[in-house]
């Protein structure tokens, strides 16, 4: 039986939406943006990153679009200057938690964070860089897991659970002190349970996870594989 | 014990509780909560008993909880038949014998006693102990229970928590019994709804509105959840309520589970507290023996049971949706709400979560109905609130008062205010969520609605008092390095914003950060308090907003001026007497010095530091004593003796112009600028000699005959020998200071005159007018007079005919002097103050010379009217008695006239009742004034609104003392030279010694040298000044009794 038809306004557009929606889910039903980092459409919300804060006319607290329900006559604004600023706010403090070096990072131009930051304009922060050091997990064969780059959305986390149904990934320590962790807190390419189908992966907003091979540091030119050129430098010799 | 089914049963646990509790022979209880025993209880107990054994006496000994006073713990009650309880306090082991046999006969051993309780009411029942001892005072007139309504607490302390008949005794298990036999749910949630019960935990939503919720909630299993987390640091009534009372939390629990439809009961509580735990657990186990909890309560067809489940100590799992992650066995991580716990809860099914006080309210409730409750209280916070009062205040302890009690009560009347003397500045309250209340703010009502205003919390109920040791930015740091380290790290705000805040507030405490660090950490609060996932996030920045609004001072003065006004934070202090100087003299390079035998270096450190060393060393109230650490291993060293010794000794002797000339040659090259100073108080001597040796040109402009201010004229030869400060202002005139007398800025020059011929202009001519002019009737009577004009009068050796009876109306500094020099013309002098004598502003030294020779104190006396002869005479002053009242904004009680009027005769009325600036002068200037009628200016530069016009000392805080006022002269010569000179060259003027620095040996108790005094009798007859000397090896012990705080780990070599 579909859910009770509600009607609310988004940015003063009226959106048809439905009984247990989400605001986001029906900003989405009706072409509506709204900005997300932690969500990903098809798997449970959490409210971890604070990208969607939105207002509700005749609420002081702003809230979260992600996993507000909507109710039957709502008016949602998605973007206003105090939005913007704690947005902004959020992004700085993705950006200085850990260590993002976009020139070297293996999603450069593919990954959410920046395009967020881009979106934004946040060009410079005002917080002073963490610079927390952090390792890197490169013991499966087909994947990394680099620290530096996670923003701790947990998406890899959902869909390894509700999707996959492996249950390898989840966030150990508290604060800012968290980190994902494969099993329990054992290698990733340990896992027994990891069946290496990259859905994490594929899930993961930024460069924490992405396939081997693609790292600037996995790009060493080796010349001295070219045989012709291992031919005629022998030859000189 | 069969199952209790029926009345008669029930009725029968009653009568064996009561006589546990009043039995026919003496009872004597020990309080065993973990307080109790932190501080010895168990040894009591086991010396009671072993005592009990060795006599043979019929006694009866129970453990019990606690009674709620911290501060004299262990607590003793002892009883004999028909016969007041009595509580003991602050009991040792060895104590247990004597008592006993004092017991034995009748008697309570004195030297202990605290209280008697003729009658108790438990609320759900009351016992009658008897009369009798009417020399101990009743419970509720000690000052710590004055106005406390004890209704959550009221078992503690009386019963043993780990026997249900004595539970029984005291009414309990009525309510339950009562709920069960009427079998109407409804009306029981009606009655909670009706008494406006608000969650105790801190967030205070109404209880029976969440009850209702949960009642209409359809479901197989339902929950009730006792949120037993407690974790705000400083807060402990929780535990102290489970350990001394847990049978009242079973029967809420019980009652709770039954209105709302629950199938079971589950306590979430800390592990870190074991012994609430065993006795919670003791508790269930008896009452599921007596029927209380299991199948088919009283046989109504209701079963109930309650398990415990102990939290591994998280924070955020006294968060309700992170409490239930943490029941179910996930990671404690809140969730958003909603759903709430109401509609989908533990496993999904509606959960009712209260905090262990919110289920302390429901028996009492039930028994005595709603409307009795909301009788208690304020109007929309209703029923009372357990308070953990703890930090500097006499009196800690659990303190359960009727909501809307002002926060003043808490701490003075019930804590007994400040700790050694120290005045309280703020309270906490509701631990890390709460904020703090600057002490003006201490009217405000204790509810939820009044704390919220102010941006604090009711929170748990913890009460965290702070005085002017504690720093607020320190303060402000801890709780976020707290909440910081309990945020589960799930959202941003919480998880990376609280981390970036403790970064700035660490840079702040190490004098690291710049004024935009301000508006970020506020930029930064407001965000993460709008935009966390949970209850930790959002009101973790509470601590740092209010600091931020109430404290902006003290980060001002981190960041700006480089000092931490209380000395916690280290980085910003070179020492604790350095730090509470207001010249910063660095106190224990001098010392060291002379102790090394470098006499002119130890001269020259001291003299740069301190324009005027024996002047200050005579009378400086010396707040550098205060701190000293070395006064927790006996005494402070007197440091104010040793510049004494050490300027006198220069100054005073026949190397005066050696020294001089080389002070002088430390003068930097001429700058070619020139600087007026208008007054030759000590502020205005202090800037000159400064802006001298900074090599500018200075000019002293003052009205008086001579220069020196309230030092010349106001203080008396035998405090303070004017020989000596001629020297000193000698030596400042000798650095090429150039001082215009007999001038008065205003008439005999205008300030636009100076303005035209100086690059800048110091304005610190004091507050020589008087504060208010004599309104009480007489006041024109011949024989009246202004403390200031009468010992100026006298300074400048002019006849005062004061008679031979003087009064003086006043408790400060001006009104000792005025008494002290009145007895050395001769005259009797009385002093009156309308307040006591602990609130008399006055240095206590002076003061208690002055009743040495022969001043007589009338305290709690305001003057009335003045009575005048026929040839307009004084003849005697008419004084009204006053009466201490409420708490005012200096934490002293505020007089109150009583109508009772008092006649003394006497010739003479010196009033010194305060003094104020010369409005007119500053006024004409231009100048912006403050509110309290002193010129404005800014605090780290002292520049005026004026251009090129800067003020400091008087005229700037009000009459104040004299190292305050010199320290407005030395900030105000460096800021002056920094905007002349467009840098900072003060260090370059300053010397630079390297001296030892290896820690001393361990210290060992020595004695203090004090100036040896003149006999009271001689010196009332003299000018002669009071206080001699130290001699050469009394300085030389007391440099050596320093303990060198300025070393650090750092540069120990």
């Amino acid at each position: 039986m579909p859910n009770k038809k509600l009607s609310i306004r988004i940015d003063g557009a009226l959106v048809d939406a439905y009984e247990g929606q989400t605001i986001l889910q029906a900003a989405r039903a009706g072409g509506k943006y709204i900005p997300t980092l932690c969500d990903l459409e098809g798997i449970t919300p959490v409210g971890g990153c604070r990208i969607c804060m939105v207002e509700v006319e005749g609420i002081d607290r702003v809230m979260a679009a992600c996993t507000s329900p909507v109710q039957e006559g709502m008016s949602v604004k998605t973007t206003t200057p105090r939005l913007t600023q704690h947005r902004r706010l959020t992004v700085e403090l993705l950006l200085v938690e850990r260590n993002h070096t976009c020139a070297v990072c293996v999603s450069n131009g593919h990954c959410e964070l920046q395009t967020m930051a881009t979106n934004l304009g946040v060009s410079t922060v005002r917080l002073a860089y963490n610079f927390p050091k952090l390792e890197t997990d490169l013991s499966h064969p087909k994947y990394v897991l680099d620290h530096n780059r996670c923003i701790l959305c947990t998406r890899c986390v959902r869909v390894c659970s509700e999707l996959e149904g492996a249950h390898v990934w989840n966030l150990t320590s508290r604060g800012i002190n968290t980190r994902l962790v494969a099993d329990l807190n054992g290698k990733w390419g340990d896992s027994k349970g990891c069946t290496s189908c990259g859905k994490c992966v594929q899930a993961c907003p930024t460069g924490a996870l992405a396939d081997k091979g693609r790292a600037v540091e996995e790009m060493v030119k080796q010349n001295d594989r070219i045989s012709a050129l291992a031919m005629r430098r022998g030859a000189e010799a | 014990m069969a199952r209790i089914q029926d009345i008669a049963a029930f009725n029968a646990a009653r009568e064996t509780g009561l006589e546990k509790l009043m039995p026919t022979v003496p009872r004597i209880t020990v309080g065993m909560g973990t307080c109790g025993r932190g501080n010895g209880a168990e040894g009591l107990y086991q010396a009671f008993a072993a005592s009990i054994d060795r006599s043979g006496a019929d006694v009866v000994l129970a453990g019990v909880g606690c009674f709620g006073s911290c501060y004299c713990e262990p607590i003793v009650s002892v009883r004999l038949p028909n016969h007041p309880l009595v509580m003991l306090k602050k009991v040792g082991a060895n104590d247990a014998g004597r008592i006993l046999q004092d017991l034995a006969g009748g008697n309570i051993t004195p030297e202990f006693v605290y209280c008697r309780i003729e009658e108790w009411d438990h609320i759900t029942g009351h016992l009658r102990y008897g009369s009798g001892y009417p020399e101990v005072p009743l419970w509720n007139e000690v000052p710590f229970f004055k106005g406390q309504r004890k209704l959550v607490l009221r078992n503690c302390g009386f019963i043993n928590p780990d026997d249900i008949e004595e539970y029984f005794g005291v009414g309990g298990y009525q309510a339950l019994y009562k709920v069960l036999i009427d079998g109407r749910p409804e009306t029981v949630i009606e009655q909670v709804k009706a008494s406006k019960l608000r969650g105790r935990g801190g967030a205070g939503y109404l209880t029976g509105n969440k009850w209702e919720f949960m009642a209409k909630a359809k479901a197989d299993q339902k929950y009730v959840i006792c949120n037993a987390d407690e974790g705000d640091p400083g807060a402990y009534m929780n535990r102290n309520e489970i350990e001394s009372d847990p049978h009242s939390l079973l029967e809420g629990m019980i009652i709770g589970g039954y209105v709302t439809g629950a199938t079971a009961g589950i306590v979430y509580i800390r592990a870190e507290y074991p012994l609430a735990v065993r006795r919670l657990q003791r508790a269930i186990e008896q009452a599921r023996e007596y029927g209380m909890l299991g199948e088919n309560i009283f046989g109504r067809g209701f079963s109930f049971n309650i398990d415990i489940v102990e939290g591994a100590g998280a924070f955020v799992c006294g968060e309700e949706t992170a409490l239930i992650a943490s029941l179910e066995g996930h990671a404690g991580r809140p969730r958003p709400r909603p759903p709430f716990p109401a509609q989908k809860g533990l496993r999904g099914m509606p959960t009712n979560i209260n905090n262990v006080e919110t289920w302390y309210n429901v028996a009492p409730i039930v028994t005595r109905g709603a409307a009795w409750f909301t009788e208690i209280g304020s109007a929309k916070s209703s029923g009372t609130k357990v308070i953990s009062l703890v930090g500097k205040v006499q009196n800690t302890g659990l303190v359960e008062m009727p909501l809307g009690t002002p926060l003043k009560t808490y701490i003075y009347d019930v804590g007994g205010g400040g700790v050694d003397g120290l005045q309280v500045k703020s309270v906490q309250t509701g631990g890390p969520s709460g904020g703090c209340i600057p002490q003006e703010m201490f009217d405000t009502p204790v509810d939820y609605e009044s704390l919220a205003q102010l941006g604090s919390i009711m929170g748990s109920g913890g009460m965290v008092v702070m005085d002017e040791d504690n720093c607020m930015v320190d303060v402000a740091r801890y709780f976020i390095e707290f909440t910081h380290s309990e945020s589960c790290g799930k959202c941003v705000p919480c998880r990376v914003g609280l981390n970036k805040s403790l970064r700035i507030l660490n840079r702040m405490t190490e004098g690291a950060a710049t004024p935009h660090h301000i508006e970020l950490l506020d930029d930064l609060s407001r965000y993460i308090r709008e935009c966390s996932l949970c209850g930790l996030g959002q009101s973790a920045p509470n601590p740092v907003l209010t600091t931020l609004r109430h404290f902006r001072n003290e980060f001002e003065d981190h960041i700006l001026a480089r000092r931490c006004e209380a000395g916690v934070c280290e980085e910003l202090a070179l020492s604790p007497c350095e730090n509470s100087c207001p010249l910063h003299m660095d106190i224990p390079r001098y010392l060291q010095l002379y102790k090394e035998g470098r006499h002119d270096d130890a001269f020259m450190a001291v003299i740069m530091d301190n324009p005027l060393p024996s002047t200050t060393g005579r009378v400086c109230q010396h707040p550098c004593e205060s701190r000293c650490r070395r006064k927790t291993l006996d005494e402070p060293v007197n440091m104010r003796e040793v510049h004494r010794f050490i300027g006198d000794t220069m100054l005073l002797s026949e190397r005066f112009e050696e020294v001089a000339a080389r002070v002088a040659a430390r003068k930097l090259d001429p700058t070619g600028r020139k600087i007026a100073v208008v007054g030759a108080g000590p502020a205005g001597l202090s800037a000159a000699f400064y802006l001298s040796i900074l090599g500018h040109e200075v000019s002293v402009y003052d009205d008086k005959p001579e220069a020196g201010g309230m030092l010349a004229f106001a203080l008396p030869e035998y405090r303070l020998p004017k020989a000596v400060l001629r020297r000193e202002i000698e030596l400042i005139e000798r650095t090429g200071v150039k001082f215009t007398l007999d001038t008065r800025v205003g008439k005999d020059i205008s300030l636009n005159e100076l303005d035209d011929r100086y690059d800048a202009v110091f304005l610190s001519f004091g507050t020589w007018k008087e504060a208010a002019p004599l309104r009480e009737p007489g006041a024109e009577l011949k024989g009246v007079y202004p403390a200031l004009h009468f010992l100026e009068s006298v300074a400048r050796g002019e006849n005062v005919q004061l008679g031979r009876r003087v009064v003086v109306i006043g408790g400060g500094n001006a009104a000792i002097d005025s008494a002290r020099t009145a007895i050395r013309t001769g005259a009797d002098a009385t002093v009156i103050y309308r307040r006591e004598r602990k609130d008399m502003p006055a240095i206590g030294a002076e003061t208690h010379a002055a009743k040495e020779e022969g001043a007589k104190f009338v305290f709690l006396a305001a003057p009335h009217r003045i009575v005048g002869d026929d040839q307009g005479r004084v003849k005697a002053i008419e004084v009204v008695k006053t009466r201490l009242g409420e708490f005012d904004s200096s934490g002293r009680r505020k007089p109150i006239p009583t109508g009772e009027i008092q006649r003394f005769d006497c010739d003479s009325v010196i009033f010194a009742i305060g003094e104020s600036v010369d409005i007119e002068l500053a006024q004409s200037a231009g100048l912006k004034l403050s509110h309290g009628g002193t010129i404005e200016v800014n605090r780290y530069s002292l520049a005026s609104s004026r251009p090129k016009f800067f003020a400091g000392g008087d005229v700037v805080t009000g009459a104040s003392n004299v190292s305050g006022a010199m320290s407005y002269g030395k900030l105000a010569a460096r800021s002056i030279d920094r905007q002349l000179m467009e840098a900072d060259r003060w260090k370059s003027a300053m010397p630079d010694y390297q001296f030892d620095m290896t820690p001393p040996d361990t210290p060992s108790e020595s004695r203090r040298h004090r100036g040896r005094e003149l006999d009271a009798t001689v010196r009332a007859q003299s000018e002669d000044e009071v206080v001699a000397m130290l001699s050469h090896d009394e300085t030389l012990d007391e440099c050596h009794r320093c303990l060198r705080c300025d070393l650090s780990v750092a540069n120990a070599t």
